[in-house]
């Protein structure tokens, strides 16, 4: 279902000059509110009373409206100029009109913000409702403008050098970025930086700096990936040996790990697992019954590697087990079968409590008092000192997090590529076809259920000595609803999209503790939405795109691929 | 083996089977219809539950227990669970009818998690503050907190009431379940095969295409699905209601579970057979915390046993007991 078009093609061509003027005056005000006082009390968000002293939030309103101003002025009187051959570089228009939509959502959020803070809309000055309406007037401006189409930019080779210092930038800045991301406490400036970042990001994707960055990147993958590594890796020497974000960053690591994994299953397979928790769930609490804990009913404690292989071998035959009727349940069913296993797991483990069944799990106190990890005399649970930093006990979990996370990106990428992701691909699209190209169904199936159950499995080990407890009630179907949700969220299949997708899902409840009570109403409507309105994830594979929207054919002109029974393009429309 | 031991607990497991298949016949009209799984239908049944809560609070002025509340009560709660369907249809499900199977049930699962939340937060609060805007503090009829379980109106004759018959006892509530599920049995035969609109749901069953092409409203029937549904799981919110005293929030989630167990055991598809299933789960259920001896006995495991049926006939018998469509969809 599409909603109804009030802006045609033909209005945008009859009326584009308007719609550029009044764009113009909308990014003129935008830039030049943010010098006015945008709330009544200093209390609201950073300080936004001065009259000709911006906050930083306010700064970011006068970023987009710059932005704004660029693109359109670029439009009218730099493209003109320009050589045809570069006429098509930059989507200067598309990009407006995110930069306009983002600027409207920030300003938006920065009044509701201020009125929520100080109690109600009077206490939004003047500035305030200027600059929002400067980008209601940008906003409607922009939705005139002719957009271009895609850009060109992604075919002109650029020198290594610049790639290079592009790639460096990039991750000083998302590292900068995170580390002040977290150390903001004011949930209104956080959502604010969240939707300017969101639009930011829009504005590069849009303009076709975003095709540039990936058909150059392209040839420099490995300082690519080194580059964010690396990036991780310095997160802990921003953050002076506190604890409180370190903390925060290992749950959204843990997350993560377990959220690729069941992107193997779903993103990969395209088996729906609704009882993924259970996995990480075995591994923790095998791992909680060998960590030589007091209330561990088994008094074997072997050395922290053969624990990791134990959990995820564990882990791994839960996964064989449920993943053998996969030979005869598909789609809705299996997904039913998973979720029923999910449940009989959190069950066995409250009752294995020698009550009601054999003590093994401690029943649902679980078990408390886990040791910290200790590998090879390095004792997690202690600070230590590197280079001249403190590295305190979350940031060594936060190490081997890392490393068990890039352990899981690499296994799913050479997945990804091989000729068992592609059998996997091949089973998603038609299983019957697939079967018939000789492509081992029953065996492949099994092996994602496994593989993914065993990286569940390892996480688990981790998360047990790093929570310190493992108790039945950490593994109810609602985290693996969330896991799942982050894996669509973000975007099935791909790596990037699912680690975004568990960061947001993650982090935000953490800095919105506001809205506590309020997080489980919104992530049912987030579902919700996101399956109605972008059901292929944010950050988006191709071929999932074209999955979700097989109608659409200017996303298949987009694209370059032609969906099923598009021959035929509207002449206007089909851009 | 003492008979009258074992009696009473077929009259336990006939009771909670019952309640079983008031909610599964939800899940199998649907499926039936359109092949969608309707996760979210247990929360229909809660939220039918509720309804009738708020029925009695405000035109039982929370006293009156009076016999006759239970149909009005029952009035209200099928208004409130038809109207949750199909809004939920309409705004959720109707616009991904095309999309790939994964989507309607991962919106399924947002509308659980969304629906337990909104009685949770707003179901005491919501009518509550409106009532003070218009009578000030001193408000008519108070909303209980659904954060606790509320405590469901003892309707006089049917709560608590009981008689022994050869050492089994039956609670008037139980029979209340069994007769309310026997009624709606007979109303739903009568509605299917009797009347036009049922003739339209089955023609539609069959084939969708042919049936619009015969000039049957395709939408309007998936939306009487809907509401069918709707109507017998709210039946059984007051039969649970009435039964176990407390209502609660979360109630749905598990109900819910079992009930597609049963409907998937009868066959999804086919109404008998969620009759049968919800039957014959309640009896398994009963039985086994009854009968399994050892530390494995008892109520501890007894979803667990639900459960493992649930995998068991989806792996074995996927057409159910009773056989309906075998499903075979990516």
């Amino acid at each position: 279902m599409r909603l109804p078009q009030i802006v045609t093609d033909e209005r945008r061509r009859r009326h584009g000059g308007t719609g550029w003027l009044v764009a113009l005056v909308g990014a003129v005000v935008l830039v030049g509110a943010p010098y006015l006082p945008w709330a009544y009390g200093d209390e609201a968000m950073d300080d936004m009373t001065y009259l000709g002293g911006p906050s930083p939030t306010q700064f970011l309103g006068l970023a987009l409206g710059a932005a704004l101003l660029v693109c359109l002025l670029a439009a009218r009187f730099l493209v003109p100029r320009l050589p045809a051959a570069r006429r098509r570089w930059f989507a200067w228009h598309t990009g407006a009109s995110a930069v306009a939509t983002g600027a409207l959502v920030f300003q938006a959020v920065v009044v509701v913000a201020v009125a929520l803070e100080l109690g109600g809309l009077v206490n939004v000055e003047y500035g305030g409702w200027i600059a929002l309406a400067g980008a209601l007037l940008a906003f409607a401006g922009t939705r005139l403008l002719v957009p271009e189409r895609t850009a060109t930019l992604g075919r002109v080779h650029s020198p290594a050098w610049l790639v290079i210092l592009v790639i460096a930038a990039v991750m000083l800045g998302s590292l900068l970025l995170i580390a002040h991301a977290l150390d903001e406490d004011d949930p209104g400036v956080f959502i604010a930086l969240l939707v300017f970042v969101g639009a930011a990001v829009t504005l590069v994707l849009r303009i076709g700096l975003g095709g540039w960055f990936s058909s150059q990147t392209a040839r420099f993958r490995p300082v690519l990936v080194m580059a964010a590594f690396l990036v991780a890796f310095a997160f802990p020497f921003t953050q002076d040996g506190s604890n409180a974000n370190m903390s925060i960053a290992t749950q959204v690591l843990i997350f993560a790990a377990t959220a690729l994994g069941l992107n193997i299953v779903v993103g990969l397979a395209g088996l729906l697992d609704l009882g993924y928790i259970a996995f990480l769930g075995a591994g923790a609490f095998v791992a909680a019954i060998l960590s030589g804990s007091a209330f561990s009913a088994v008094g074997w404690n072997p050395p922290f590697i053969v624990t990791v292989l134990i959990s995820g071998v564990v882990a791994s035959i839960f996964g064989l087990i449920i993943g053998s009727p996969t030979l005869r349940v598909s789609g809705d069913y299996l997904a039913i079968v998973t979720l029923a296993f999910g449940e009989i797991f959190r069950l066995v483990m409250i009752n294995l409590d020698g009550n009601d069944g054999p003590d093994l799990t401690n029943g649902s106190n679980g078990i408390p008092n886990i040791p910290d990890l200790n590998l090879f005399g390095f004792d997690f649970g202690e600070p230590h000192v590197m280079l001249g930093v403190e590295i305190p006990r979350f940031a060594n979990y936060y190490f081997l997090l890392l490393v068990l996370v890039g352990l899981v990106i690499v296994v799913f990428a050479n997945l990804n590529r091989s000729r068992i992701g592609r059998g996997w691909v091949a089973i998603r699209e038609d299983e019957k076809a697939a079967e018939a190209m000789g492509v081992n169904v029953f065996g492949l199936k099994l092996f994602a259920f496994a593989g993914g159950a065993f990286l569940a499995g390892v996480a688990g080990s981790v998360k047990a000595h790093h929570d310190i407890s493992v108790t039945p009630d950490q593994y109810v179907f609602l985290e693996s609803a969330f896991l799942l949700a982050a894996v669509v969220l973000g975007g099935m299949g791909t790596i990037l999209g699912v680690l975004v997708g568990a960061t947001l899902l993650r982090l935000m409840p953490e800095k919105l503790r506001f809205f506590d009570e309020y997080r489980l109403l919104a992530f049912g409507l987030l579902l919700v939405v996101m399956m109605r309105f972008r059901p292929e994830g944010l950050i988006a594979s191709r071929r999932r795109q074209l999955e979700f929207h097989e109608d659409d054919e200017e996303l298949a002109a987009h694209t370059g691929e032609a969906p099923p029974g598009a021959g035929r393009a509207e002449p206007e429309g089909a851009r | 083996m003492d008979p009258a031991y074992f009696f009473q607990q077929l009259v336990n497991g006939l009771t909670l089977g019952s309640l079983f298949a008031l909610i599964a016949v939800g899940y199998t009209v649907v499926y039936g219809i359109i092949q969608l799984i309707n996760f979210a239908h247990g929360e229909i049944f809660m939220v039918g539950a509720f309804g009738a809560l708020g029925t009695w609070i405000i035109l039982g002025r929370a006293e009156i227990t009076a016999w006759w509340m239970l149909p009005v009560m029952l009035v209200g709660a099928v208004g409130v669970s038809v109207l949750t369907a199909l809004l939920m249809e309409r705004f959720a499900y109707r616009p991904l009818r095309r999309a790939p199977r994964l989507a309607p049930l991962i919106t399924a699962i947002g509308i659980s998690v969304f629906l337990q939340e909104f009685v949770r937060l707003f179901y005491g609060p919501i009518p509550n503050g409106l009532q003070r805007l218009v009578f000030g503090d001193d408000i008519p009829f108070e909303f209980p907190d659904a954060k606790a379980a509320p405590v469901f109106p003892a309707i006089e004759g049917v709560s608590g009431g009981s008689f022994v018959i050869g050492g089994v006892t039956l609670q008037y509530a139980a029979i209340f379940t069994v007769v309310a599920l026997v009624l709606c049995w007979i109303g739903l035969y009568l509605f299917v095969n009797r009347t036009r609109v049922g003739r339209a749901m089955q023609a539609t069953a069959q084939d969708p295409d042919t049936a619009r092409l015969m000039g049957i409203d395709v939408d309007r029937i998936i939306m009487v699905a809907f509401a069918v549904g709707a109507s017998l799981a709210a039946v059984a919110g007051i039969a649970h209601g009435l039964q176990y005293t407390n209502i609660e929030f979360r109630m749905g989630f598990l109900a819910g579970l079992k009930a597609f167990t049963a409907a998937v055991l009868g066959g999804i598809g086919n109404i008998n057979g969620a009759v049968v299933g919800g039957l014959v789960l309640g009896l398994v259920e009963v039985m086994a915390t009854a009968y399994i001896p050892g530390t494995f006995g008892g109520s501890a495991w007894k979803d667990v046993w639900a459960f493992a049926l649930l995998i068991l006939v989806l792996v074995f018998r996927p057409q159910g007991l009773l056989g309906a469509r075998v499903v075979d969809r990516a």
